[in-house]
């Protein structure tokens, strides 16, 4: 996965969440972006996920533009797949529903089609005997593991993944990540925020620091957490690995 | 239950029937032999089922018709266009404070009636009870309007995001999103409306229209005050009302777990 980014500029109002914020990363598979709460994680993940559009900068992913039409960007969210930190799936529907719907009516799969995708889905993570749930009578892990069925269900090119585990405690926590992992292991393109600095640095093969809207640090996880070169990333390392 | 809290429910339970049991004793005691007489209203039984059913026909199509009106509001409001919002807005906030007695006697004699009355005619409609149906939907469906943005409202951004994020365009997202998630927080409050839309049209007397209220009215006048046409009208009133309620319960129920 190719991505390159070249003065990215995003203000909400008289807010500036992201500062002439570069980056090139040209070949990982796994980018972990980490980095103090409201250092513009988010809003970056955000714009690459096509839920945001810059207010300047260019975005290339894939060796693709984002796209800045609306058209583009549903077609660009179409192909991809999103995560947020909790509250992703749709109260109204079952776990299973919460799969077809999309695979139905965005992807254009006839009803069986989808029905057997999203059981497929469901069963590889071990959440076929919670299909029929709703999503209130599941746990906050099986809840995110659902999230993550979902997202992947019609292939997507790059899964972007926002703080995932931060609303679940360590034992869901653990769940979440281990099936991250595995989607990692298989050669899923994944682009993710987190907190949990142990798994960034084991399963990602390219970690940025964002502080203050801009990238402090990039580079394979080895140099960014044994070595970084930012004053400001080894102050947050060094406060984070404390404990 | 506690022991304790058992005996103060008998206690309140015994105080309230005492209550009721004194008011009905003084109330009939005070009646004289001919202030009720059932066998007049027995008489009058077609006349007064004649405007049970004009009540029905009223209430359907004002429930069809301010449903409409009620989404068009809730579009308009939401309409990305300052003059379509602000428009819906001032149109909202003008139904919802005045009387409806008042929009009903203008709404009829002064604009619609000189506007439409003779072309229902010809085309053979019962002008009042048309007519009488579009301002009690315009009425209604101001109500309806803000109940719905309420729901629509209400619903967190992060479901909008998470929508958005699976590829939904925006009618679907609305359409398989929002909507029926508002739909089920709004459902107590949709109900009580289209009770009271029933009960309001009650107030179609005023212009004409011979609906149930106007019905017992008339029987009234034509016996010369006979108030038993009363007691049908509440339980007529009742019959329609009360299982809109049982609906309500049972649904908000049904979807109690879901969000």
């Amino acid at each position: 996965m190719k991505l390159s980014v070249t003065s990215l500029t995003k203000h909400y109002g008289p807010h500036t969440a992201l500062q002439d914020l570069s980056i090139e990363v040209l070949a990982a598979r796994v980018l972990c972006l980490i980095g103090p709460s409201g250092g513009g994680k988010s809003t970056f993940l955000r714009i690459l996920g096509g839920l945001e559009t810059p207010s300047s900068g260019k975005v290339s992913l894939l060796g693709e533009d984002l796209p800045t039409s609306p058209n583009g960007l549903l077609a660009h969210r179409r192909r991809n797949g999103f995560l947020f930190q909790q509250f992703n799936l749709f109260p109204h529907l079952s776990a299973l529903k919460n799969l077809t719907l999309p695979l139905e009516k965005v992807h254009g799969q006839s009803p069986s089609e989808a029905l057997s995708n999203a059981r497929a889905a469901l069963d590889r993570f071990g959440l076929i005997d919670h299909a029929e749930k709703l999503p209130s009578e599941l746990s906050g892990g099986q809840q995110q593991r659902v999230g993550i069925a979902r997202a992947i269900a019609a292939g997507p090119r790059i899964l972007f993944l926002d703080e995932p585990t931060s609303a679940l405690d360590p034992e869901m926590t653990a769940e979440v990540l281990e099936l991250i992992q595995e989607l990692a292991a298989e050669g899923q393109n994944i682009i993710l925020s987190t907190h949990e600095m142990g798994f960034a640095r084991a399963v990602s093969d390219h970690v940025a620091f964002l502080a203050n809207g801009r990238i402090e640090e990039s580079g394979p996880p080895s140099q960014v957490f044994e070595n970084p070169g930012s004053s400001l990333c080894q102050r947050f390392l060094s406060r984070v690995m404390r404990y | 239950m506690l022991s304790r809290q058992r005996l103060l429910n008998l206690v309140a339970a015994l105080l309230i029937l005492g209550g009721f049991t004194w008011l009905c004793v003084s109330i009939f005691t005070n009646l004289k032999d001919g202030d009720w007489n059932w066998s007049r209203p027995w008489e009058y039984r077609e006349l007064l089922l004649r405007g049970w059913k004009t009540t029905i026909l009223l209430s359907l199509g004002a429930l069809v018709g301010s449903t409409l009106v009620g989404l068009l509001l809730l579009f308009g409001q939401r309409c990305g266009l300052p003059v379509v919002k602000w428009t819906c807005r001032l149109f909202l906030e003008f139904v919802r404070e005045t009387p409806l007695l008042v929009q009903l006697l203008v709404g009829y004699f002064v604009i619609f009636a000189p506007l439409l009355s003779r072309d229902f005619e010809r085309w053979g409609w019962n002008d009042k009870l048309v007519i009488g149906v579009i301002l009690l939907s315009l009425f209604e469906g101001a109500y309806l309007g803000e109940i719905l943005r309420g729901g629509v409202d209400s619903i967190p951004r992060a479901q909008w995001d998470s929508a958005r994020a699976v590829g939904f365009t925006p009618i679907q997202i609305q359409r398989y999103v929002i909507f029926p998630q508002a739909l089920r927080r709004v459902l107590p409050a949709l109900a009580g409306q289209f009770v009271s839309l029933i009960k309001d049209s009650s107030l179609l007397s005023v212009i004409g229209v011979q609906e149930f209220a106007y019905q017992a009215k008339a029987y009234t006048s034509q016996t010369y005050g006979g108030l038993e046409a009363y007691v049908p009208l509440a339980l007529g009133y009742l019959a329609l009302t009360a299982p809109i309620a049982f609906i309500s319960f049972r649904l908000e129920r049904r979807f109690r777990h879901e969000t």
